[in-house]
């Protein structure tokens, strides 16, 4: 028997069993769109995660000061001055912060987060402004009543208008507002965009606390993060006098790491319900494949009858396997396709499909597909005809 | 083995010499063929009748190339086929032997013209050839007016004049028919029979397996099949018939 005609055969028994067909199909094609979507589903808010993770900074370090009971703090002087005598650090930019009310005109919003800052913060903190002007070194040493306003915040109080030049009132305080911020989104800590930054010498006064609870810090390169750490330390523990409960030096790059690490562990489990489904949706192939076979039993027979070889039937058989699956696990990633498109339109949910799942999942199932498809058929050619003639 | 003068004039076609043929079930060894001699020529119509169980379908099944006798030799065509691969078998099935079966044995999912050029798939032949030789056959059967028919749409009769057309259409040494007439009522059945003479007169070597001996009665030659072992009855398939029928109520007669 030619090869031509082998594929047309099964292209003829795949055509004249639909139902047996599309209940073969069936099981690759589910386990197929499955694996895909889920993984994809995985990857997806693994990449969200990852994103969030960007804004951080990765060579970022906090310092948060909890001061030896409610007197002493850190000066703004000290703060300043944390960087002095330590190498490898870039920019200090210390943070007063609290939440106080905005108000324009008859417009109130409602409390929002105003940080007093140095001018490094821009760099430090690497936000910038988009119209106006920065807070300057002269604002901070004049206690100048100005404010650099988030883009939402501006968005809330003045709507389209420009608010360069107008004034507001934190806590019934006028500030002047010098400049609008670029927008930044959110990262760990909330918004950046729901954000007032005023003067670091004002904010003390604004909002009466003397001593500087919170300082970022930002380290030249990465790989100097652990030995910057250890000299913060030493230095703070110094001025704290052996206090080390007083003060503690937070590494973004260990959140970044822990949050890393649990969405490996989210994709791991995906991957895993992933596997699973797809062992299910083996199973089912493997049933459908199995059953069929067994009932084509007597047509085996009555092909070896005719003069079919072993080889002929097999040859059949293996063509016919090869379709369904392969048709299934196109199908299947057309499904996992869709899927994920309705993820991400309607549910909002992030999702991206990687070319090696599809590899995976396709090749897999098509194995599992073909080999439950030729190993029944096998056994069944072997048969003597008359054995095999006589199955009903 | 002895000559027979009813039997055709031809060439010796099947020769079958002292074939055994036991089958284990469960642990108990059971013997169906206990030595069975039989030669075929070119032309002959042989009736092989017995009761049930006597082994006559197995034997056929030897014949045909669907099963292999566990001793004995069996020369087909000039061929010795006991001890040939399985895949030999497929070929010496294809080539040398045309079946038509008790349930016709037709794929339900192909049409009657699909189904007669299958056996010619096998065969390697090229779609047109295929066609030719499968349209040849159906109007030898007189069925070329529903070749594009599937078993389903056709009556009994027409289906097994579709399995007669596939037997046929390879052309082949012998004719194969077991029970061909045993699913269909009489009145068919003799049509099909009446097709089953025709062929022989035309020419084609027939071995047709039965246990009604009306059938029997239509063949050239009997042979009488009994607990695994063969005997040749003398005389043209009507006087066998005759005679068989008498042993048999001798044996009713014993039995009651």
């Amino acid at each position: 028997m030619k090869l031509s005609q082998g594929f047309r055969m099964s292209w003829h028994s795949i055509l004249a069993n639909k139902l047996r067909t599309f209940l073969s199909m069936l099981g690759i094609l589910i386990g197929v769109a499955t694996v895909i979507s889920l993984v994809a589903m995985g990857q997806g808010s693994s990449n969200e995660v990852e994103k969030s993770l960007q804004s951080l900074g990765t060579n970022m370090l906090s310092v948060n000061i909890m001061g030896r009971g409610s007197v002493t703090t850190l000066s703004l002087d000290d703060a300043v001055h944390l960087a002095d005598g330590i190498e490898d650090i870039e920019g200090v930019a210390p943070i007063v912060s609290g939440n106080a009310a905005v108000k324009y005109g008859t417009t109130e919003s409602a409390s929002v987060s105003v940080e007093g800052i140095t001018p490094d913060y821009e760099t430090v903190k690497d936000f910038k402004h988009q119209s106006g002007r920065y807070i300057v070194p002269l604002d901070v040493s004049n206690y100048s009543r100005v404010a650099l306003l988030g883009v939402n915040t501006a968005a809330d109080l003045f709507g389209s208008e420009d608010p360069t030049g107008k004034t507001v009132l934190l806590n019934g305080v006028r500030f002047k507002v010098v400049g609008l911020l670029e927008p930044k989104g959110s990262s760990l800590g909330g918004s950046n965009d729901d954000k007032v930054l005023i003067p670091i010498t004002t904010a003390q006064r604004l909002f009466q606390s003397a001593g500087i609870r919170s300082i970022s810090v930002k380290v030249a390169e990465e790989d100097k993060m652990a030995a910057v750490v250890s000299q913060i330390e030493a230095k703070l523990a110094e001025l704290f006098r052996g206090n080390t409960d007083s003060f503690n030096v937070f590494n973004q790059q260990d959140v970044k790491d822990t949050m890393s690490s649990i969405s490996k562990t989210m994709s791991m489990m995906m991957a895993g319900v992933a596997c699973i489904s797809l062992v299910i949706g083996g199973i089912g192939i493997m049933n459908i494949m199995l059953v069929s076979v067994t009932e084509r039993t007597r047509e085996i027979g009555i092909r070896k009858s005719l003069g079919a070889k072993k080889r002929d039937i097999l040859v059949q058989f293996l063509i016919e396997a090869i379709i369904i699956s392969g048709m299934g696990g196109l199908a299947g990633i057309g499904l996992a396709y869709a899927a994920c498109y309705a993820m991400t339109h309607y549910f909002e949910m992030a999702t991206e499909i990687k070319a090696n799942i599809i590899s995976y999942s396709f090749v897999f199932s098509a194995a599992i597909g073909i080999l439950f498809g030729i190993f029944p058929a096998n056994k069944a050619a072997s048969l003597k005809p008359v054995d095999a003639l006589r199955h009903d | 083995m002895r000559e027979h003068a009813a039997s055709g004039s031809g060439d010796v076609l099947i020769s079958i010499r002292d074939v055994r043929k036991a089958y284990r079930m469960g642990s108990e060894e059971v013997t169906i063929l206990r030595g069975v001699n039989l030669e075929i020529r070119q032309g002959d119509f042989v009736a092989i009748i017995g009761p049930s169980g006597s082994g006559k379908s197995t034997l056929m099944n030897v014949i045909g190339c669907l099963d292999t006798p566990s001793s004995g030799s069996y020369t087909l065509d000039g061929m010795e086929v006991s001890g040939l691969s399985d895949n030999k078998l497929a070929e010496v099935r294809n080539r040398k032997i045309g079946f038509i079966f008790q349930s016709f044995h037709l794929l339900p999912k192909l049409s009657a013209i699909e189904n007669v050029e299958l056996p010619l798939i096998y065969r390697g032949l090229s779609n047109k050839e295929r066609r030719e030789a499968a349209v040849k056959a159906l109007q030898q059967v007189g069925l070329d007016g529903r070749m594009g028919h599937r078993p389903s749409e056709l009556s009994g009769g027409q289906q097994q004049r579709v399995a007669i057309a596939r037997a046929l259409a390879t052309h082949p040494p012998i004719l194969l028919a077991d029970e061909p007439t045993g699913a269909l009522d009489t009145r068919t059945g003799k049509e099909v029979l009446g097709l089953i003479e025709e062929l022989n007169s035309a020419g084609h070597t027939i071995v047709l397996i039965t246990h009604d001996l009306e059938v029997a009665a239509r063949a050239k030659r009997v042979v009488f099949m009994n607990d695994g072992i063969l005997t040749e009855e003398r005389g043209d398939g009507r006087e066998a018939v005759a005679r068989v029928q008498n042993v048999m109520a001798q044996h009713s007669g014993q039995q009651a």
